[in-house]
């Protein structure tokens, strides 16, 4: 054996092999990245954004009170015409009397209806001359020509005095062009064939007090009678009564969004917690756990509603909303449970899960490490498609009374009331029935795109 | 659906691998949904034509039937424990009581041909020629029978306070007395006499009401308990007979062959071939000639108005109001908190504004507007002054509310109502007032008729929106309804002049007297502001161009088409 000559040497390592091309990703970078890429789901993230900005800093912008009436504006459509004229003050009329004429057997049509004042949406007043014979006179109101078949549209009024030969029409007025005709009765009430009709060009009014506790003008005395002024803007029109709608779904997107995320957070926590220690135990308990999901499952969700009302002690006229949270939270939590579930027993089987743990891993690092990353995509998915469901239910519970007390408006009351005007009104219907399917649309392509984006396993694939 | 399925399917970008739901077969789903919902419709639509294979058209001469549809399954076909608007309808054609009213609304003879009416005593002598229509006549006993039935306290009948004038009727009716002492005697089969316990200058009146109706003892008998249930459980006496009833689905009535004035008859058959309140369901069977005539709402006047039907009007006779709960635990007990909401009250501003009915009318007075008083109308001669609402003064009845019952700042009511949208709007109108005018919080508490009757009756509200239809012809029917007595004063408004007033209006055989007293129950339920009133209901409403001569009115069968005809 000889000695000294034989000399150690490092080998040189080629470090050159391990050289990263690319900066390393983080899990979350690199979700990130896949979900930039899907344009669906960025697109949906901007809408869920811009919801949220709506609802919480729209009401700062926007400042009009969504309980506040407007009854000169009632039922408007987006975009209306809104230039009113200033008028006087209304007074009651006295109305004309006529000293009833005897007559013979056949009404005649009253010689002629003319139209005193000018007609304002305010109110409209005719007076026609006596019909010899006349025991009373009928009023109809029409927003189309009665010629030529005689349809002379709403009987507005009866006159049960021949003394009487005027009439002043309050009823719902617009400034739209009516037709009034007058048609004589006889002694027993019955119509004669033989009327006479008359246009009345009606014009929006408002008087200088009104539109000065409305904030439409600074002092009473700025204007006179005459003068035109603006009535105040609702962007999207208003409803049934007079309230802005816009203003409306920024309030009631806060009912809906607050149930929409609120909800569904708590039950996927709840849902987290079962679920990973059912899979984690295993074995018997975690076949008593899963059963007792199971059972929860079965049960009805709006009977568990009722009961939960009468538990929180809802009277008709409170706010539903407390019941509602509590119910969704104690019934939905099963299926986030069962992903988590199925999720965690996957994991525990798998090969990093053993070497890990022969090479000394505490469960805590277990759990930190390998298990939450790996379940976070089913997790996060699984709230994503839970805040539109949850929106849904908050909308259809409102939509059937159990939801929000008037005047707290949300999307589903909403929608609720504007569906009976839909055929004359269809505004009142579509701004809530839009916001609630953009919502829910926004957010299941978001959990969509979130779901691809987030799956560990993609990272193999690119 | 077609257009949606129609639209092409944008390119699935690029590089986007693994996304699960691609539009292209998002394309193709609402395809398929669309194949779908189509066949739903199809299949919906074979089988409503397969429902509607019973129905006719709205007005067939040929057979000289009508089609018509209905508030619903009559409830209560008994009249002695029949309450509500339907059954009260099917009875008016069916039946016949001693008087009813005729085309024009005056009180005619119906199974009576004479009568007499007293301060003490009343008697009707009935026609021999009424039958019933199993062929057996009509008689006095048949009356004797249904009165006493209708006081038996074991009847539980609801309306057993409309027989109170007679003799008796009120211990008989709790159980103090054997029925055989109420005061309405057959003095032979065709002789009724009727002991009165006070004078009743309005007794023809009442006996028009379906109430007073006969039933025939051995027929009710005979059912051994089923009297009513059903068609052939039922014996008529009137211009129709029920000819079937499926339950839940439609009433058909024909003409009652043994009717003493069939002749005045000329529909051979009324066919109620539709159950349904919906307004939008009722004038969609009217669009389609499938019924002869449908009630009008708000929202559906511009479609009628560009139809060019001929509209028609008439006000029901009923009375909407705002009720305060006087109960000693209750705020609205306070005579300032209830005259600061009289006084913000604008009538006008909900008829013409939120109502938006023709035919409603402005209220001020619980007397409406048709009541017949000493000569001519009773508020033309008695007018009721209701300033324009003043918002100064009810700001100032407020101060004074709040000082006296010593609260911190205007308090929160709970509002009662029923759960129709009508309601709804109104008491949404009415939440934004009063907290607009004086700052007052409202709850609205929207409940089911019944519950809201079951709410009422135990004072478990502030506010309620109630209303009141008239049963016979006379202030009375409106007059005794805040006396302390009466279970209908569901606020329990206590008021002794007012009781006073009632008592001689209701016993008084003198009509100046009575009506008298009557301005003064108006005058005082006005100054007390026991109650808010809203507004006199009036309705809208288009019929079959054909048909002709139906009556419609505020006391009595409505609407009543006995006498009408198809042209």
């Amino acid at each position: 054996m000889a000695e000294g000559t034989l000399s150690w040497e490092r080998v040189q390592v080629e470090r050159e092999v391990e050289t990263v091309s690319r900066p390393s990703l983080s899990y979350w970078q690199d979700a990130w990245i896949r979900l930039k890429a899907n344009r669906r789901a960025l697109i949906s993230l901007y809408l869920v954004v811009a919801l949220l900005a709506f609802t919480v800093l729209g009401p700062f912008v926007w400042t009009v009170n969504p309980a506040a009436q407007d009854l000169d504006q009632i039922s408007v459509p987006p975009g209306a015409d809104r230039t009113a004229t200033v008028a006087e003050d209304y007074t009651p009329w006295r109305g004309v009397a006529a000293t009833p004429i005897e007559g013979g057997d056949t009404l005649l049509a009253p010689a002629s209806v003319t139209v005193a004042d000018q007609p304002t949406t305010t109110a409209v007043r005719l007076y026609w001359d006596a019909v010899a014979g006349a025991g009373g006179y009928r009023v109809y109101r029409n927003k189309y020509d009665p010629e030529p078949d005689g349809a002379l549209g709403l009987p507005i009024a009866e006159i049960l005095s021949p003394a009487n030969v005027s009439f002043e029409d309050r009823l719902d007025l617009k400034a739209e062009t009516y037709f009034y005709s007058v048609v004589p009765l006889d002694r027993s009430g019955g119509e004669s064939a033989s009327y006479t009709t008359v246009t009345a060009d009606v014009t929006r009014v408002i008087t200088a007090a009104e539109a000065a506790s409305k904030g439409l003008i600074e002092n009473a005395s700025d204007v006179s009678p005459g003068d035109t002024v603006k009535m105040a803007f609702h962007p999207l029109g208003t409803d049934y009564l007079g309230r802005d709608m816009l203003a409306r779904l920024m309030h009631g997107a806060r009912v809906s969004l607050f149930i929409g995320i609120v909800a569904p957070f708590f039950f996927v926590i709840i849902g987290i917690l079962y679920g990973s220690a059912a899979g984690f135990m295993g074995g018997r308990a975690d076949q008593a756990l899963m059963r007792f999901a199971d059972f929860v499952v079965a049960l009805p969700f709006l009977l568990f509603m009722i009961l939960l009302r009468i538990l929180f002690n809802v009277e008709s006229g409170d706010s539903g909303i407390g019941p509602m949270l509590v119910a969704m939270v104690l019934l939905s939590w099963p299926a986030a449970a069962r992903l988590v579930r199925g999720q965690i027993l996957q994991i525990r089987e798998e090969g990093y899960i053993g070497a890990s743990r022969l090479l000394g891993a505490k469960t805590n690092y277990l759990v930190l490490r390998h298990m939450i990353p790996n379940t976070m995509g089913v997790i996060l998915v699984t709230l994503t498609f839970a805040v539109p469901s949850a929106i849904f239910t908050e909308a259809f519970l409102s939509f059937i009374g159990m939801g929000v007390a008037p005047p707290t408006p949300s999307w589903g009351s909403m929608c609720n009331e504007g569906l009976k005007t839909m055929l004359t009104t269809p505004h009142e219907l579509i701004a809530p029935a839009a916001f609630i399917s953009i919502t829910v649309l926004a957010f299941n392509l978001l959990g969509d795109g979130l779901r691809d984006a987030l799956d560990a396993r993609m990272r193999a694939t690119e | 659906m077609s257009e949606i399925a129609d639209t092409p399917s944008p390119s699935v970008p690029e590089g986007v691998a693994g996304t699960g739901l691609d539009i292209r077969s998002l394309g193709q789903i609402l395809y398929l949904g669309g194949i779908g919902v189509a066949a739903l419709g199809v299949l919906l639509w074979l089988l409503a034509q397969w429902n509607e294979g019973g129905a006719g058209e709205a007005v067939d001469s040929a057979t000289g039937t009508i089609t018509l549809s209905l508030g619903g399954e009559p409830p209560q076909l008994d009249s002695t424990r029949g309450t509500d608007a339907v059954s009260f309808n099917i009875l008016g054609h069916t039946m016949e009581g001693l008087l009813r009213y005729n085309a024009e609304n005056r009180l005619v003879g119906g199974v009576a041909r004479d009568w007499e009416i007293g301060d003490t005593t009343a008697t009707f002598w009935l026609r021999p020629e009424a039958r019933w229509s199993n062929g057996e006549p009509i008689t006095a006993h048949d009356f004797v029978f249904s009165w006493r039935k209708v006081l038996d306290p074991r009847n539980a009948s609801e309306y057993a306070f409309i027989l109170y004038g007679l003799k008796n009727a009120e211990a008989v009716n709790r159980g103090e007395m054997p029925l055989e002492s109420l005061g309405v005697y057959a003095v032979d089969d065709r002789t009724l006499e009727v002991h009165l316990e006070r004078p009743v200058p309005y007794f023809d009146k009442l006996v028009a009401f379906a109430t007073y109706n006969p039933i025939n003892e051995a027929f009710y008998e005979s059912r051994e308990g089923r009297y009513a249930a059903d068609a052939e459980d039922l014996l008529y006496n009137g211009p129709f007979t029920i000819a079937r009833w499926v339950h839940g689905a439609g009433i058909r009535l024909e003409k009652n062959p043994q009717y003493w004035d069939a002749d005045r008859i000329r529909l051979n058959a009324i066919d109620y071939a539709y159950f349904t309140t919906d307004p939008n369901a009722i004038i969609n069977l009217f669009k389609d000639n499938k019924t002869a005539l449908a009630g009008l709402v708000a929202e559906n006047l511009d479609d009628a108005l560009q139809r060019r039907w001929k509209i028609k009007r008439f006000s029901d006779g009923a009375v909407f109001f705002m009720e305060f709960n006087h109960r000693e635990d209750r705020l609205t007990r306070n005579y300032h908190l209830r005259k600061a909401i009289q006084a913000v009250n604008d009538s006008p501003e909900l008829v013409y504004r939120i109502i938006k009915l023709p035919g409603n009318l402005p209220g001020a007075s619980l007397f409406p507007v048709w009541l017949k008083g000493v000569d001519g109308y009773f508020r033309q001669e008695y007018p009721l002054t209701d300033p324009p609402p003043d918002d100064e003064a009810g700001r100032r009845h407020l101060a004074l509310a709040i000082e006296e019952l010593g609260l911190d700042g205007p308090p929160t009511l709970v509002m009662l109502i029923g759960d129709s949208p009508t309601a709804k709007k109104q008491a949404e109108y009415y939440q934004n007032l009063y907290k607009q005018k004086l700052g007052i919080d409202i709850k609205i508490d929207a409940q089911i008729f019944k519950q809201r009757l079951a709410k009422m009756t135990a004072g478990d509200f502030d506010l309620v929106m109630a209303g009141w239809g008239p049963d016979y012809d006379d202030p009375m029917t409106f007059a005794d309804l805040f006396a302390s007595w009466n279970e209908n004063n569901r606020g329990r408004f206590d008021s002794p002049e007012l009781d006073e007033a009632v008592d001689i209006a209701r016993s008084s055989s003198d009509t100046k007297t009575r009506m008298d007293a009557m301005a003064r129950v108006q005058q005082i339920l006005y100054d007390e502001a026991a109650i808010v009133v809203n507004y006199e209901r009036g309705s809208v409403y288009v019929s079959h161009p054909r048909l002709k001569g139906i009556v419609r009115r505020a006391v009595g069968t409505d609407p009543d088409y006995t006498g009408a005809w198809i042209d």
